[in-house]
């Protein structure tokens, strides 16, 4: 487990909210890593700009982040690898301290492995957490004795000697913690498993890559099949085949491996066969910048497809939304038989969130399929049938009387394929009435902060966890200065809750992650809605409060 | 209810053209079907894009109509669905060797329990006769008008290189050997590769009745366990060809006797009404 993770963890277990941002490059290993955890006992759902604690490994990761360091910040700097330039030493006087955390590792332990656990006891120390809970994080992060062992002596020798010489920032009073940590893609990968999924198939892509771990890593507890496609067109066509079958399946995949699914994702919508897809953006396009976020695969992932079909488009923001739009895509998915792309992005997917832990038993059921007691033995079973919402009763291989054929042609109700006029529209209409029934199903937006603020922010997706906490910090500049929406479903568009929702506001400012405008364009063309300003970060790299805050006041203020 | 070679029949009548040689593939099919005494409800069909994927309409089992050159994919996933299944592939000479060349070789890698049954007329004929990667050399089609530059593809030869547990050559002038191949394929306890020579009568000129006369005899005096007399036996250029059984292995496992989550029973069985997360937290708290 990663330092960061850890310090996230040891925050979560005095009973905080914490956030685990993680910055690394596309390199097979090393480079400049960082991970950066913010935690309070409240309203902790993303990275801050400013620093309380900036623990270094290199001079050079030290000038990276000169532009994070406060009057406040304490600054600690491993010194194994020489002495910091004396200008430093002055113009941070009194807060910047140099330790050898590999040198100290090594006397301690007999090895420098441990030198992250070293830095973990020292930022522990300055910022006042209790070393029991510590010790406790850092005992259940390993199995073998003799390495736990190895990292508290680490731990100790860090918490101690920073002890000496640093005075703590903070004083915590450890509360009753019924918390998770986890990432956007183990979110996903919880709700997928408390949905009953039993079938992942991708191809390794960041940002999604730690889903397929997360599957691998429990499928041993599960009836859980998880396969390692040759490409991104295997991994989509095999979950429809098993999917067809009758187990719930999934797949994910980045920008670029999705465009590989897309004829798929028609075939899906056309055949009606269940399929959930995650689309962890990054950015683009084309190869991009692997392991950095965006917010630009939107009107891809909305337009994905040749044809017309209905399908769902799920923009979830907070872990907790992930692992609740997870549950909710395969009961969509299976319910009106159609593609459900879940699009999040690599800030999410990668960063470490708290959330409420899930329950321990996750009733499953499921739907729109057809009984083999109530298949009639006259073989009159029509896979497709006309129905007036549109839903027609599945079969799946192995029930008698329940003989089908699923098409990627269009069809009849036998599932034939067809050419005639009358037919050919009869089956596009029957799809299509799906949407009215699944308009009411779809999460509604949402909300943040009071009513009748100056400015309104409108996000989806991953943003919200920056929004949140926006809202909540410009409550301390100016209660009626700003408010947010946050659209967690893009498609089918809820029209009239997001009309409600923003008929009062007095400027309606779009804050996503592209250069084109991408929800804001949706939103018009659903709506009618035009923005009255928009926000656009499209450098890789997720929104920042403090930025955000700045730009507001200064703008619209 | 057990298969016969009427009930096997959907209401919809073959659109093939007359003499096509999918009729004689689809009769050995049925004929297969029923003489293993399978029943409609076990059997899961999946069909490629082209003339030979056309089938799907015409047969009263379990079918998926797939996009051209996926069919494999789609099988292997509802393979591991649904164990119990019989999945066999419908595809053609475009679909499985062209389009979905890549998804062939990991269906045999995996050695995934389906029978891949290749319509081979050395044609894309639904799109009206264009060269597929089986088009001998400098072969005049409507893409190949100076003829054809690529050599092509030689798929048992490509199947063996990839330890395809089974790999067998039929012809669809052949009816009676065929049945028994595909029967075989369908017994074979893992990967089944089976190409088909197919007569192609509106746009094969080259490969008509009397060449297949001529050209297509059964293999004779070959040991099927052995592997190197098998690709020896695909060396040839294909201009000859030879139908039989070239290679059966039965000791590599299927691929979901390897998967340890399979053993209690088909996926689709093993469904939870109530799913226990209190394991997989315990890394989260």
């Amino acid at each position: 487990m990663l330092a960061s993770q850890l310090m996230a963890k040891i925050a979560k277990r005095h009973g905080m909210q914490a956030f685990n941002y993680l910055e690394y490059p596309s390199l097979i290993r090393g480079g400049h890593q960082t991970g950066q955890v913010y935690a309070d006992y409240e309203n902790a759902t993303c990275q801050q700009k400013a620093l309380d604690v900036l623990i270094v490994y290199t001079q050079d990761s030290f000038e990276l982040h000169k532009s994070e360091i406060s009057e406040k910040t304490i600054i600690v700097y491993n010194s194994d690898f020489g002495e910091l330039a004396p200008e430093l030493l002055t113009e941070y006087k009194n807060r910047i301290f140099q330790m050898p955390f590999a040198s100290w590792a090594k006397e301690i332990t007999g090895t420098t492995l441990a030198a992250n656990t070293v830095s973990l006891g020292v930022s522990s120390a300055v910022l006042g957490l209790d070393p029991k809970i510590a010790k406790q994080v850092i005992g259940d992060a390993f199995t073998k004795q003799e390495i736990i062992d190895t990292n508290l002596k680490a731990f100790d020798q860090g918490f101690v000697e920073a002890q000496k010489v640093i005075k703590p920032l903070f004083k915590f009073t450890p509360k009753e913690d019924n918390n998770i940590l986890v990432s956007g893609n183990e979110a996903v990968g919880l709700g997928a498993l408390a949905s009953g999924m039993q079938f992942y198939s991708a191809y390794p892509m960041t940002p999604t890559t730690g889903l397929l771990h997360f599957f691998n890593e429990h499928k041993d507890r599960l009836p859980l099949v998880v396969k390692q496609a040759g490409d991104e067109i295997e991994a989509v066509n095999q979950a429809i085949g098993a999917s067809m079958a009758g187990v719930r399946a999934m797949t994910g995949s980045s920008g670029g491996g999705f465009a590989l699914k897309v004829e798929a994702l028609s075939y899906a919508g056309t055949a009606e066969i269940p399929l959930v897809v995650l689309e962890g953006q990054r950015t683009g396009p084309s190869t991009g910048v692997p392991t950095w976020t965006a917010q630009s695969d939107l009107q891809f992932a909305l337009n994905a497809g040749h044809g017309d079909f209905p399908r769902v488009v799920l923009t979830p923001g907070t872990v907790e939304e992930h692992f609740q739009l997870t549950k909710t895509a395969f009961y969509l998915a299976e319910k009106y038989q159609l593609p459900v792309t879940i699009v999040s992005d690599k800030f999410i997917l990668e960063s470490h969130q708290t959330m409420p832990a899930v329950k321990e038993k996750q009733p499953t059921q499921r739907y729109s399929m057809v009984k083999t007691e109530d298949l009639p033995s006259d073989e009159s079973y029509l896979r497709y049938l006309d129905t007036k919402d549109g839903i027609s009763p599945r079969s799946i291989p192995g029930q008698e009387f329940g003989i089908q054929l699923s098409n990627s042609y269009e069809h009849d109700q036998w599932g034939f394929a067809i050419e005639d006029a009358e037919e050919i529209k009869k089956a596009v209409d029957k799809r299509e009435r799906k949407i009215k029934t699944l308009l009411a199903e779809v999460p509604q937006p949402q909300l943040i902060g009071d009513p009748g603020a100056q400015v309104t922010l409108v996000s989806w997706g991953s943003t919200v966890n920056v929004v949140l906490q926006l809202v909540h910090l410009s409550q301390t500049v100016n209660k009626k200065l700003v408010n947010a929406v946050h659209i967690p479903c893009m498609l089918p568009f809820p029209v009239e809750a997001f009309k409600q929702l923003t008929g009062q506001a007095k400027k309606l400012v779009m804050v996503e992650g592209n250069v084109s405008g991408q929800g804001e364009g949706w939103i018009r063309q659903q709506t009618g809605i035009e923005m009255d300003d928009h926000i656009r970060r499209y450098d890789g790299r997720p929104f920042y409060v403090e930025e955000l805050l700045d730009l507001i006041q200064e703008k619209y203020a | 209810m057990k298969i016969t070679r009427k009930s096997i029949k959907s209401r919809v009548v073959p659109t093939w053209c007359a003499g096509c040689g999918n009729l004689g593939i689809l009769r050995a099919l049925h004929s297969a079907l029923e003489e293993l005494e399978l029943h409609h409800e076990e059997v899961l069909i999946v069909y490629g894009i082209g003339c030979a994927g056309n089938e799907a309409d015409f047969n009263h089992v379990y079918g998926l109509h797939a996009l051209h050159g996926r069919e494999i994919p789609n099988a292997v996933g509802a393979k591991l669905a649904n164990h119990d299944l019989k999945v066999i592939v419908v595809g053609g000479d475009g679909d499985l060797y062209g389009e979905g060349i890549s998804h062939l070789l990991s269906g045999a890698r995996g050695n995934h329990d389906i029978t891949v049954l290749v319509h081979n007329n050395w044609r894309y004929s639904l799109t009206t006769g264009q060269a597929s990667p089986t088009t001998p050399r400098n072969t005049i089609t409507k893409t190949s008008p100076e003829g054809l530059i690529e050599v092509p593809l030689n798929p048992l030869k490509v199947a063996l290189s990839v330890n395809a547990s089974f790999v067998a050559q039929g012809a669809s002038s052949n009816f009676k050997q065929l049945t028994e191949i595909i029967k075989a394929g369908i017994n074979h306890p893992g990967f089944a590769l089976i190409d088909v020579a197919q007569l192609c009568v509106t746009f094969n000129k080259e490969n008509n009745i009397d060449w297949f006369r001529n050209n297509i005899a059964e293999l004779e005096n070959h040991d099927a366990t052995d592997w190197q007399a098998a690709f020896n036996l695909t060396s040839s250029d294909r201009e000859k060809i030879l139908t039989g059984i070239y290679y059966q292995n039965t000791e590599t496992p299927a691929y979901h006797k390897q998967v340890e989550q399979l053993q209690a029973g088909t996926l689709l069985s093993q469904w939870q009404n109530e799913v226990e997360l209190g394991d997989v937290m315990k890394n989260y708290l």
